[in-house]
């Protein structure tokens, strides 16, 4: 099997989330699966590949979805993609959540911008199978109302079970939640180190401060999770380009332990 | 296993006959340096002589390459690798072979190494504690003796292809055994007296590396990043993946430079020059051995011929590990 070899996916929807981010509805050729946490690759013929975690939970059948945001030469393209084109992908790639260490605890999901992407995957498929973890909580932070990611999709989630609280950076005249960055949710919000896990993912700084914070208020570094936004390129160990330290991030990770990369020089950055 | 002698004239009279079922590469004297020349059934050769300019890795995979299925080439056999080469062989097999296998690194080469006789001025592989001649990933190896060659064997593929071209091999006789022994005890010897009889110990290069990052800023004063260093490299094996017309297309990137680790959005964690020369250091002693077990480094010295800002980088090394 060739590794560097995409399926090709049909574009079944797009949906505008904010001004720079898109959700894909895609529905692979092949069968295709994945565990919530991993990456795939996602190419656009002769322009270039970038990596997405899908956004969709692991036991959607058929199309998933993936949520991008307008950062760069190739998302720029993918921006441009409409209903029934063709992308390619190539994965599933990485580490996933550890699920089975979830159980019977409480999981605290912390994101960020468009972090949230992987955090939906796993909010839905932790959602899928509710029963199996003490809590779920999810505590979301966004520069401003504009930019919040999956809108509509709250009150659902809170409908179907989990605990939501939001801030946004720079409040406007509608919004009735938080305002502030994203650890000040913690000041009306009380956790349960002890039976307890967080996954964070979000923009570097947004992680940096998160993780502190978590440590601050009583999480073991073991029980910390981060999803290592890096450079990959090849997506199987061999490019050279996503090192975390001594790790490749899209072989070792991109779903790290805290406590496994915890010492290494330049994470956040 | 039993070692066998050649002659030179036999030697000869073999890769004659290779020629038409293989592409066969040898390494050609060019005044002081040495170079990879394909063998034509007039060649001139000798295995005497170091390591070539460019290194062995890229008889296994292209600097720049389609990812498409090629159609299939003859086999290769690379006569005259260097032990510092068939080194560096173990870290690029076990990134490139291993979880998931990467079908694009061939497999259909043959490598006959030989021992060194002279040295480059910035060979140090004994300075590691390494070996001129070729201790690993060889088929056979061809050390100078009178009138010939003795044969040694490396894996299975050599024993076969000893037992295929039988006529072409004799056995080997023990003084001819003795004489390869002293050659390389001599050589070695001579290498080890040109580098001041240094080994370095590596285990603690960790915290050193850290410890010591002047050494880093002094030394990379005069670098340029212009990647010299890795694509010569015998163990470097870091590429870029882009798209082409079929499928993928993979060329050679370096950590040196500015654009490697950048990610969508701007962010970048080595923009800063002296991170990424200090980072080289940092991989090949330390992340690579504790991820692969095998050092990205094989003292042959390449680096520092090829470098534009004249950084002699076994300096840097020593000048790091010896530090306290």
């Amino acid at each position: 099997m060739d590794p560097y070899k995409t399926i090709n996916c049909k574009v079944i929807k797009v949906i505008e989330e904010t001004s720079l981010i898109k959700t894909f509805i895609l529905e692979p050729e092949k069968k295709f699966s994945f565990a919530t946490g991993q990456f795939i690759q996602l190419t656009m013929p002769k322009i270039g590949e970038s990596p997405f975690t899908p956004s969709s939970s692991q036991f959607a059948k058929g199309p998933f979805e993936v949520t991008i945001m307008k950062a760069g030469r190739v998302t720029e393209k993918l921006h441009e993609l409409k209903a029934n084109d063709t992308v390619g992908i190539r994965g599933p790639l990485g580490t996933s959540y550890p699920l089975n260490e979830f159980e019977g605890k409480e999981v605290l999901l912390l994101g960020g911008g468009v972090g949230m992407a992987p955090l939906r995957s796993l909010l839905l498929t932790l959602l899928d199978e509710k029963d199996k973890y003490e809590k779920i909580t999810l505590l979301y932070g966004a520069k401003n109302p504009a930019d919040i990611v999956y809108k509509d999709q709250f009150e659902s989630w809170k409908k179907r079970g989990a605990e939501i609280c939001r801030t946004v950076d720079a409040a406007d005249n509608d919004w009735k939640e938080k305002e502030g960055v994203v650890t000040c949710l913690f000041d009306d919000y009380s956790v349960n180190p002890k039976n307890g896990v967080a996954v964070v993912c979000g923009p570097p700084i947004m992680m940096k401060f998160g993780t502190f914070k978590l440590l601050e208020l009583g999480f073991a570094p073991e029980s910390i999770y981060l999803s290592m936004e890096k450079n990959m390129s090849c997506g199987i160990g061999k490019c050279g380009h996503c090192g975390v330290g001594k790790y490749f991030a899209c072989k070792d990770g991109p779903v790290f332990k805290y406590s496994l990369i915890k010492d290494i020089e330049g994470i956040w950055e | 296993m039993e070692q066998k002698f050649i002659s030179n004239e036999k030697v000869k009279a073999l890769t004659k006959k290779l020629i038409p079922d293989y592409e066969i590469f040898y390494p050609r004297r060019q005044e002081e340096s040495w170079d990879w020349a394909r063998m034509e059934a007039d060649s001139e050769f000798t295995f005497e002589g170091h390591r070539t300019v460019l290194p062995l890795k890229y008889f296994f995979y292209s600097p720049q390459e389609n990812l498409v299925e090629k159609k299939k080439d003859k086999p290769r056999i690379i006569f005259g690798a260097r032990g510092c080469d068939t080194k560096g062989l173990s870290l690029l097999k076990k990134i490139y072979l291993e979880d998931p296998e990467d079908p694009h690194f061939r497999k259909d080469v043959l490598v006959f190494s030989a021992d060194c006789t002279t040295h480059h001025p910035d060979c140090f592989c004994t300075v590691l504690g390494d070996q001129p001649w070729a201790t690993e990933n060889f088929d056979l190896n061809f050390s100078i003796v009178e009138n010939g060659y003795l044969v040694s064997v490396g894996s299975d593929a050599g024993a076969k292809f000893l037992k295929d071209h039988g006529g072409f091999f004799e056995s080997a006789r023990s003084e001819q055994e003795k004489s390869m022994s002293s050659h390389r005890t001599s050589f070695e010897e001579e290498l080890k007296k040109f580098n001041g009889n240094k080994v370095l110990d590596l285990k603690d290069l960790e915290g050193k590396i850290e410890k010591h990052s002047d050494v880093f800023k002094e030394y990379g004063k005069t670098c340029v990043s212009c990647s010299s260093c890795t694509n010569v490299c015998s163990s470097c094996f870091c590429f870029f993946l882009s798209e082409g017309d079929e499928n993928k297309i993979r060329y050679m990137d370096s950590c040196q430079l500015k654009s490697y680790a950048r990610v969508a959005g701007g962010a970048n964690p080595r923009e800063d020059l002296i991170e990424r020369f200090k980072h080289r250091f940092t991989c090949k002693f330390v992340y690579r051995p504790q991820m692969q077990g095998f050092n990205g480094c094989t003292g042959c010295g390449r680096c520092t011929a090829g470098c534009q800002g004249k950084i002699d980088f076994q300096e840097v090394l020593i000048k790091v590990a010896e530090a306290k």
